[in-house]
């Protein structure tokens, strides 16, 4: 290395130094404790107690709620995610139209990603509400039938949290409407050349090269819905009812640690959490060779 | 020339009110004070502080409302980051959970040096809930208990007597009954009583109808073999009805229908309370409606009665809960802390009484030292007094000082739902509650053991 070059790296390292204090301080540090605390028990004011493998055997063989709540989010994730792809990609279609104040309902539909959370939570709480919320208040009005509980419901529950993930795909729709103008207009020039109607043109030319943009949209929004906590935490008051319908995993861990005091168990439980996600992004990344196109292939 | 900006705003003299930086000039110590309450009841407790605050020149008390929500969140981010506050109040059940590990300074000298803190002083299950392992961990402020509140206005609709709650077991069913309004899609107009109206009560209820969650003797749950349980638990079970079944009472209906509407009512401290708003016609209740239901719902007429239980059960009073101030064992001026709970548990030097007793009945409480709650305000108070008089003249129960109490009663919570989503047998849920807790009784008894040095 030149007197130049080792200048230059000792600047570069200085420039990034804030960063890298920080990463090491309030991310690397916390991260490698919680894993030696997953083996502790550890109630953050006392020195944490060496336990092994009890809390992972705790979890796997003792504790009928970890499964449930590792079946809700799944659940969760399972329905929220495809159908938040799919709500999104069309918002975007439609809102790519050449039609007069487009930009309008662009704000309109991208609006509801930036009501605070909490904000939109207790909204829903509303809406939801199966005697005077407006759903239920328009089935019985317009459609003359009784709505179910919604939140109420143990069987409705999740569906009605799915239900309210769609309002909020805002940030995906953007993101897809940026993936469409990356659309070259030749290809359409093509297809159409070639007899392609509406429909082929969109399943043989806009699908495919938007599925970059899909699998981004897609990894993101399964680290977003294994990870849901704030809107079921101010909806159920952090209780996961009716009967542990909406106990999700982040809310249990949550539960674990600051209401039993069991940060030990709780952090045995995030890394827990981190296996599924990177098993299933991971997944997602592998099959991805299969159904995603780039522009250069 | 922003890093110096922020030293401007941040400086000690530029923080806080004008009253704080005075008494930062004075030299007085600044304490700061968690208060539990919020609303119009920390409004109430402010009062009191500044009085404190002019009474001499050598403390100045902060008081910051903290609230209900989250607070042992916030208590342990606290108390784990180094910045505890000096004094903190807080929910009995909570602060007996963070008194066993080791959160807080023991008070047992500061206590004898008060004469107005005797432990004969207070009511036995007060004191039994912030002295445990020999050792005093909290001075209690405020306590409760739940009474049968009823809205005359609904009996007099529904043909009762509105001065007469009802005499027994039975007679409660009967009302409950009666009281309760379907409209013609069946949803409820009305609810005659709802067991968990305004909040799950299923650990009183497992009480008043004899029954123990947690065998002091044993040191473990018994809830499994209990009948009592077992059949407060099939009490409640009674408000729904079995999937296909038909609703053969007018109380009893479709699990959903009764959480639909239990989560379709309004905000408790607001006129939308179900109680107050006339959805609800009668509700367990605590003290505290004496000062709420002339605020939130002034022209409700309502009547007050100790809570009915089953017939063999010997009178009891459920004591659900204390607030109560505790020093954190890290808090910076644990001796100022000291001086300012001296002056409020202790009576005025003019033969007035205590800030305390004051606090009790600004915001209608129960005071947990029996001469105070045996002062004329208190005692003769119409309303006021029937729950007092319960506490002085039944056997309290209240919840049990345990490392897991709070994982005690979500267990209980969760298994009544269990059982009134017909998810589980009464047998099975009490059961359940029992192996559960016992599992995590046992689990923090080891590792306290493994901490003793």
């Amino acid at each position: 290395m030149t007197r130049w070059e080792r200048r230059h790296l000792r600047n570069g390292l200085l420039f990034a130094s804030p960063w890298i204090a920080g990463f090491v301080l309030f991310a690397l540090y916390p991260l490698l404790m919680s894993i030696y605390y997953s083996f502790t028990a550890y109630n953050v004011v006392q020195p944490p107690v060496w336990v092994g493998l009890d809390n992972y055997r705790e979890l796997f063989f003792e504790d009928p709620l970890f499964w449930k709540s590792l079946y809700n989010t799944l659940y969760f994730t399972a329905f929220s995610v495809p159908l938040s792809l799919i709500f999104s990609i069309t918002l975007a279609l439609l809102l790519n139209q050449k039609v007069a104040g487009i930009s309008v309902f662009r704000t309109v539909f991208f609006l509801p990603s930036i009501v605070p959370v909490v904000a939109s939570a207790v909204l829903w709480l509303w809406v939801l509400n199966p005697d005077s919320g407006l759903i239920n208040s328009a089935l019985r009005g317009w459609v003359g039938i009784e709505g179910p509980g919604w939140l109420a419901d143990a069987r409705w529950s999740k569906p009605s949290l799915i239900l309210m993930s769609l309002w909020s795909v805002g940030g995906a729709m953007v993101i897809f409407l940026a993936g469409l103008a990356d659309v070259p207009q030749t290809l359409y020039e093509v297809a159409e050349l070639d007899g392609a109607g509406p429909v082929n043109k969109f399943l043989h030319v806009t699908l495919p090269m938007l599925t970059p943009t899909i699998l981004f949209n897609m990894v993101m929004g399964l680290i977003m819905a294994f990870q849901y906590f704030t809107q079921v935490y101010v909806m159920t008051g952090g209780l996961g009812t009716p009967v542990d319908s909406t106990m999700f995993y982040a809310l249990y861990l949550y539960r674990s640690s600051f209401y039993y005091l069991r940060m030990g168990y709780a952090s045995a439980m995030a890394w827990m959490l981190f296996v599924v996600i990177l098993v299933a992004t991971l997944g997602v990344l592998y099959s991805s060779r299969k159904w995603v196109f780039y522009h250069g292939d | 020339m922003g890093v110096a900006l922020i030293f401007y705003v941040v400086w000690p003299d530029r923080t806080g009110t004008e009253a704080e930086r005075q008494a930062l000039h004075e030299g007085r110590v600044i304490i700061t004070y968690w208060d539990r309450h919020s609303g119009h009841e920390h409004t109430e407790r402010v009062k009191l502080i500044q009085e404190f605050n002019r009474s001499q020149n050598k403390v100045y008390v902060r008081a910051v409302p903290i609230g209900y929500n989250a607070l042992m969140e916030k208590t342990l981010t606290s108390i784990a980051g180094g910045a505890p506050p000096d004094i903190l109040s807080m929910d009995g059940g909570i602060m007996a959970q963070l008194a066993a590990h080791g959160l807080f300074l023991p008070l047992d000298d500061f206590v004898a040096s008060v004469p107005a803190l005797d432990a004969t002083l207070f009511f036995p299950y007060v004191w039994d809930m912030v002295s445990f392992r020999g050792r005093v961990w909290a001075i209690p402020t405020t306590t409760d208990t739940y009474c049968l509140v009823w809205n005359k206005a609904a009996f007099r609709e529904a043909g009762l007597d509105p001065d007469r709650p009802p005499g027994n077991w039975a007679e409660f069913m009967d009302y409950i009954a009666r009281l309760t309004v379907r409209d013609s899609r069946g949803a409820i107009e009305r609810m005659g009583f709802l067991p968990w109206i305004p909040w799950d009560q299923s650990f009183m209820w497992g009480v008043l109808f004899g029954g123990e969650w947690y065998n002091e003797t044993t040191g473990r749950s018994e809830a499994g073999s209990d009948p009592h349980i077992i059949a407060s638990f099939r009490w409640q079970q009674s408000f729904t009805i079995a999937p296909g079944a038909t609703e053969q009472s007018p109380h009893a209906m479709r699990p959903e229908r009764i959480e639909s509407f239990s989560r379709g009512i309004g905000d408790y401290m607001s006129a939308n309370n179900p109680f107050y708003s006339g959805r609800v016609a009668m509700i367990s209740e605590g003290e505290w409606q004496v000062a709420f239901i002339p605020k939130y719902a002034p022209g409700l007429d309502w009547g007050v009665a100790p809570l009915p239980q089953p017939p063999g059960v010997e009178p009891l009073a459920f004591g659900p809960t204390i607030v109560a101030d505790v020093i954190p064992a890290t808090a910076r001026n644990p001796e100022a802390a000291k001086m300012f709970l001296r002056w409020f548990y202790s009576p005025r030097g003019n033969g007035a009484s205590s800030p305390a007793a004051d606090y009790n009945e600004a915001i209608r409480n129960i005071p947990p030292r029996i001469n105070e709650a045996c002062e004329p305000r208190f005692i003769e108070h119409p309303r006021f007094s029937v729950f007092v008089r319960q506490l002085l003249e039944r056997r309290v129960v209240s919840y049990p000082t345990t490392p897991v109490t709070q994982y005690l009663t979500d267990q209980i919570v969760r298994q009544r739902e269990r059982v009134t989503f017909r998810l589980a047998t009464p047998e099975e849920a009490a059961q359940l509650v029992e192996e559960n807790v016992n599992r995590a009784l046992a689990r923090a008894r080891a590792l306290m053991e493994r901490r003793r040095p």
